[in-house]
């Protein structure tokens, strides 16, 4: 009987009937895409992007060389060096991230003492060559100053699980 | 010696121990910042804190005797929390600026508080701020962060002997300062950076550069004088960042002089990275083959006896020896190694090293300096010698320029007659020492009369018995790094060859200079085609029709010899600039390049080479002491000494050399310490 | 005027015309399947699919089309040259020369051949060689393999597609194209030879390379099979002429089975042509939808289906059939 019984669901394509219609049934569901240049899904305030390097509200940099990024960072991507600048102070004379090494695991972010390098939510900076993927401290500081507002609210609403 | 028991450990130690050596002993670690073993003892971190048996407190194991049968704990709920107490009172007036302070990552405070305090502080007022202090062009301070251990005030008047620092007020007010604003006078003023626990001492040149982390760790040997004293070179990438003593008993202890120290940046001024060939007379550009075959082309039927040959002051015996196998081939014994003109008698190896060695100079009981400023020539030797007189009254006299010396010192007189007619008693003091040393300086051998002054010291030196089959109490003190070596491998005119003088004025038509750059080079006849191989641009390259670039010490492992006769090898730390090379492969390749290679292709056949001329250089690190045996004299009438005052062999301490010359930091010691008007009237 | 078409290079112009008025549409129509399948796909899969460029994504293939063609060509260094160039024209020459003898409607065809099913039978199995030889002159082990699948498919589906063919043959009585359609002017084949029906869908699915026979690409096995050393617009002429083909095998299955221009229910006042497209709109779906369902078939379950299921299934069918139309005398009269 139960050789019957498979030979005639065999025979009769029911398996395959069935899963025809699953799909079928799918075709009509509700789509999940989302319209991505112009809608965006919600993200994280951890989201980690593109790196970039902040800002004291009055201006000043807030890098101060310390090198516990380039030490902690696992793909070896950020290359720091520092000289004393004309005040005297701490200051970086090159701070450069090479976002192809770049893992994103954002390290960088939590080994940083003052908040400066930071990943923000950006995640649309390809290039069209390697070069321009090399970061140097301008771009950083420029990606800063672009974003700066959208950073200080994501640290902020990250402070408390800090 | 006394029984105690450390951590249920019964072990034995001398009397008079500390505690804090007896647990060292033991094996367990005490946390320390004030204690340090070549500083006396001052007992106020509080850090070394553990518990004695019957004791009612935690005591200061640094400053606390031993005594038979005491029974001491050092991982007990007391202890660990008198650590955390005191870690937290440290705390308290300490920045938490370590992500900008160059000691971090390698902080005693930052690792003892990671291993022995508490993770948060219960102290919420100001805390305090001091005025940073200046200490001359090395030393950078940063006061707040100052701990008050007093090391570095212990390590002024103590090891380096200028007692310009000292604390004022009291507790949380005491500042550790110079009173007045004014640069530490010490040659050795860079070891406070190494001494000082924390972050408040730090290295001007090596501010902010670099973390310790990041750094090639290469372990070498200091050439800028002729002690050799034991560096670790700390590089990143293909550039040397800082120099660094490492420990030698033997040698420099734990410390290292200014120039040794800070010199480094000298490494990438200047620097020669392509052979230039002099065209119409004016140097350019050219490529290793171009400038090899402008060598051999002038060479091509020279007769051997007009080529000549000088080795500096910084060379490794390995290329010196090249050279000299390389003049040879050529047929010139026209060799020489004293650029300054120093008569020395090579004939036995006691007549010109520093036989008593480093270490020695702590067995000695009196010591007669002539023609010599150790203080400026071998800074690290010189405070071995304070060392040995604060530890035991120790009569020093001193015949020669007057001298700020860092220790009590006798001036007997200032010229070669002085040593045949010492002061009557301060002969007494000599004949009756045990274990007299005298140390003949550069000062008093680099004149015309040298030879003479030469025999003269040896004769007193046995007069006063000084030579002994135990003790050997003759001494030269070198300030070339090169020269020892030079000296055993025989790199000093052949029979009837031509001296260094003889070669200047045309004497050879072809002089060949190792990184010879501390002799006149106008001297040289204007005919005579120059060959230059060394590594920086200096005098020596200034006058060369050809140059060929060659590395400096720390790009090329290389084998030295000390003053005291001690062999030594530097470590190859980073890659020599451009084109340059290391100096034998140079010779080597210039060998082949005129077809008459030279008997070994590595440096292990060079080496075995090396052996094979002297065997002293199979004895690497390892100075046996010899007494003197052989009480013959050296050559040189005593009595034909002439009456001119002995000079100073160095007029500035900062910039001896072709590295430190090249040197902004050297450059601006220079300046700070402006030269004192005995050196100026040289 | 009509001198002149009946003349001997008139009727190559008309044929020419003919052509092209066919050959453009069924181009475009190509195209759109592309753009039909990934809408399909994505919205089976719960995405939207392309819907950037153009209106609702409908100028998507054209983008495609043109990126196709700007990029590179690579030749590999291994590879036979002539062949390597050749053998995508003959896939795309082939699955455009078939249509020759579809007849859209009663008379539409630019050829209306009295043995048009051989011809058919002929083309689709030489469309074969264009992978076999694309599979060989790119010199590359993986389209080496992609192509020996793809041949040995090819060979044993063909046995029972021709036993289908056959059995209708046997119940139209005839073997051209339009001679077909009108025998089912009573009832579609589907409904009497239904089990045939399927065994030649899976078949046709099977001759097309289209999931879940598509083994000779067989991306998670073999990369891409025979197509991975093509580039550019010669990858693009392999990709069309699949396309083309998949288009004329839902020609075929609806000549055969579903009637070509016949309408339904009496519906007779739509013209032939839309109800001819209509079906092959219908199949093509399905050939689609098979695709988003199923996953790819493991080899030896391929070969087991066609030689030990397909086989006997559509000669035990041929043979009954025969048996039915003699015992009751169904025969068609031959024409």
């Amino acid at each position: 009987m139960a050789f019957l019984d498979r030979t005639a669901r065999s025979f009769l394509l029911t398996e395959l009937l069935v899963g025809m219609g699953l799909t079928l049934k799918y075709l009509f569901k509700p789509k999940v895409t989302i319209n991505y240049p112009y809608e965006r899904n919600p993200y994280s305030p951890r989201f980690k992007g593109e790196h970039a390097l902040r800002r004291y509200p009055n201006g000043e940099e807030r890098c101060i060389a310390c090198k516990l990024c380039e030490a902690v960072c696992p793909a070896l991507a950020i290359t720091i060096e520092a000289e004393p600048r004309d005040d005297g102070s701490r200051r970086t004379t090159r701070y450069d991230i090479d976002m192809t090494k770049c893992i994103y695991c954002g390290l960088c972010e939590e080994a940083c003492p003052v908040d400066a390098i930071v990943e923000g939510p950006n995640i649309a900076f390809a290039t069209e060559t390697r070069e321009e993927l090399m970061y140097n401290k301008d771009k950083l500081l420029a990606n800063g100053d672009q974003w700066e507002p959208e950073l200080a609210k994501r640290l902020e609403l990250d402070a408390p699980y800090r | 010696m006394a029984k105690v028991t450390v951590d249920g450990r019964e072990i034995e130690v001398a009397n008079g121990s500390s505690v804090l050596q007896a647990c060292e002993a033991a094996g367990v670690e005490i946390p320390r910042f004030c204690y340090h073993d070549r500083l006396s003892v001052a007992g106020n971190c509080r850090m070394c804190l553990v518990e004695v048996e019957k004791a009612p407190k935690p005591i200061a194991s640094c400053s606390y005797p031993i005594a038979e049968g005491m029974v001491i704990k050092t991982d007990t709920p007391m202890v660990r929390n008198g650590r955390r107490g005191v870690m937290e009172f440290l705390l308290i007036n300490h920045p938490l600026d370590c992500p900008i302070c160059d000691q971090g990552g390698e902080c005693d405070l930052q690792d003892q508080a990671f291993s022995y305090g508490q993770d948060h502080s219960r102290y919420e007022e100001n805390k305090r701020a001091v005025k940073d202090k200046y200490l001359g062009p090395l030393v950078k301070t940063i006061m707040t962060r100052c701990i008050q251990c007093t090391r570095c005030i212990r390590f002024a008047t103590e090891i380096a002997g200028v007692p310009e620092l000292g604390a004022t007020a009291r507790g949380e007010n005491m500042e550790v300062t110079t009173y007045v604003e004014k640069a530490l006078t010490s040659e050795l003023s860079g070891n406070l950076i190494d001494i000082c626990p924390v972050g408040a001492l730090t290295s001007k040149p090596y501010a902010f550069v670099a973390r310790p982390w990041e750094l090639r760790k290469t372990d070498s040997i200091d050439v800028l004088d002729a002690v050799g004293s034991a560096i670790r070179v700390d590089a990143r990438g293909s550039e040397v960042l800082r120099i660094l003593p490492r420990m030698n008993d033997d040698v420099n202890e734990e410390w290292l002089g200014d120039k040794s120290r800070f010199s480094f940046d000298g490494l990438k001024r200047r620097r020669l990275d392509k052979p230039w060939v002099r065209i119409d007379g004016k140097l350019r550009p050219a490529t290793w083959l171009e400038a090899f075959d402008a060598v051999s082309t002038k060479l091509k039927g020279m007769p051997g006896d007009k080529i000549g040959a000088i080795a500096g002051d910084l060379c490794d015996a390995e290329s010196m020896l090249a050279l000299k196998d390389l003049m040879a081939g050529l047929g010139s014994a026209n060799l020489d190694c004293r650029q300054d003109g120093a008569r020395i008698d090579a004939s036995r190896r006691d007549f010109y090293v520093f036989n008593s060695s480093i270490a020695g100079i702590e067995e000695a009981d009196a010591l007669l300096i002539i023609g010599s400023n150790p203080r400026r020539e071998a800074p690290v030797l010189n405070a071995r010698i304070r060392k040995r007189q604060l530890a035991a009254p120790f009569p020093i006299g001193v015949i020669g320029a007057h001298a700020e010396l860092t220790y009590m010192a006798e001036w007997l007189g200032d010229g070669p007659s002085t040593i045949a007619s010492l002061p009557e008693a301060f002969a007494k003091v000599l004949a009756d020492a045990k274990r007299p040393m005298i140390i003949v300086g550069q000062g008093a051998l680099a004149r015309p009369d040298g030879m003479a002054v030469l025999a003269a010291a040896w004769k007193l030196a046995s007069s006063i018995g000084a030579l002994t089959a135990e003790w050997h109490g003759f001494n030269v003190l070198h300030t070339a790094a090169a020269r020892v070596g030079a000296l055993d491998l025989g790199f000093l005119p052949g029979p009837g060859a031509k001296t260094l003088d003889a070669m200047m004025g045309g004497g050879v038509d072809l002089l060949w200079l190792l990184g010879a750059d501390e002799f006149d080079t106008t001297r040289i006849g204007a005919d005579t085609f120059v060959v230059y191989q060394g590594h920086h641009g200096d005098a020596g390259a200034a006058r060369a029709d050809v140059i060929l670039p060659g590395s400096t010490y720390v790009e090329k492992p290389g084998t030295y010899v000390n003053t005291e006769g001690r062999v030594q090898r530097t470590g190859k730390a980073v890659f020599a600039p451009g084109e340059a090379r290391e100096d034998w492969a140079i010779l080597r390749a210039f060998s082949a390049a005129i077809d008459k290679p030279l008997p070994y292709d590595d440096l292990d056949a060079l080496r075995a080479r090396l052996e094979q001329v002297n065997p002293v250089f199979g004895r690497l690190g390892f100075l046996p002491r010899f007494g003197a045996n052989d009480l013959t004299a050296p050559g040189g009438d005593p009595a034909t000494v002439s009456a001119t005052a002995f000079v100073p062999a160095i007029a500035d301490y900062y910039q001896t050399n072709p590295i430190s010359r090249a040197s902004a930091v050297m450059a601006e010691c220079t300046q700070t310490y402006a030269p004192t008007p005995a050196l100026a009237a040289e | 005027m009509n001198a002149f078409l009946a003349s001997g290079p008139g009727q190559v112009l008309i044929t020419l015309v003919e052509t092209l008025l066919l050959l453009v549409p069924l181009l475009i129509s190509v195209a759109y399947l592309t753009v039909a399948e990934r809408k399909i796909l994505g919205a089976i899969q719960l995405r939207k699919g392309p819907n950037v460029v153009g209106f609702w994504g409908l100028l998507q293939a054209f983008a495609d089309a043109l990126k196709m063609i700007m990029k590179e060509q690579i030749i590999p260094t291994g590879a036979n040259r002539f062949l390597f160039v050749i053998a995508p024209m003959l896939t795309m020459v082939l699955a455009l020369m078939a249509w020759a003898v579809i007849p859209v409607t009663d008379g539409w065809a630019i050829s209306d051949i009295n043995v048009g099913i051989l011809y058919l039978f002929a083309i689709s199995s030489l469309s074969v060689y264009g992978i076999i030889i694309a599979g060989w002159a790119s010199n590359s082990k993986y389209a080496f393999l992609g192509a020996l699948r793809s041949a040995a498919q090819m060979v044993s589906y063909e046995v029972s597609i021709g036993f289908v063919i056959v059995t209708v043959l046997l119940c139209a009585g005839t073997l051209n194209l339009t001679g077909i359609v009108r025998s089912q002017s009573t009832i579609w084949f589907v409904v009497p030879l239904f089990p045939m029906f399927i065994v030649y869908f899976v078949s046709a699915l099977a001759e097309t390379n289209r999931p879940p026979f598509d083994l000779a690409e067989g991306e998670s096995e073999i990369v891409a099979g025979f197509l991975v050393e093509y580039s550019g617009i010669s990858w693009g002429l392999f990709f069309l002429g699949e396309y083309a083909n998949m288009i004329l095998q839902a020609a075929m299955m609806t000549i055969l089975f579903l009637g070509g221009w016949l309408p339904v229910f009496g519906l007779s006042f739509i013209p032939g042509p839309i109800w001819f497209i209509a079906k092959i709109i219908f199949v093509l779906f399905f050939f689609i939808w098979v695709r988003a369902t199923f996953p790819r078939f493991r080899y030896d379950q391929l070969m087991r289906l066609g030689w030990k299921v397909f086989l006997p299934l559509s000669l035990f069918w041929l043979v009954l059939t025969a048996g039915v139309l003699v015992f009751m005398g169904w025969l068609p009269h031959s024409a």
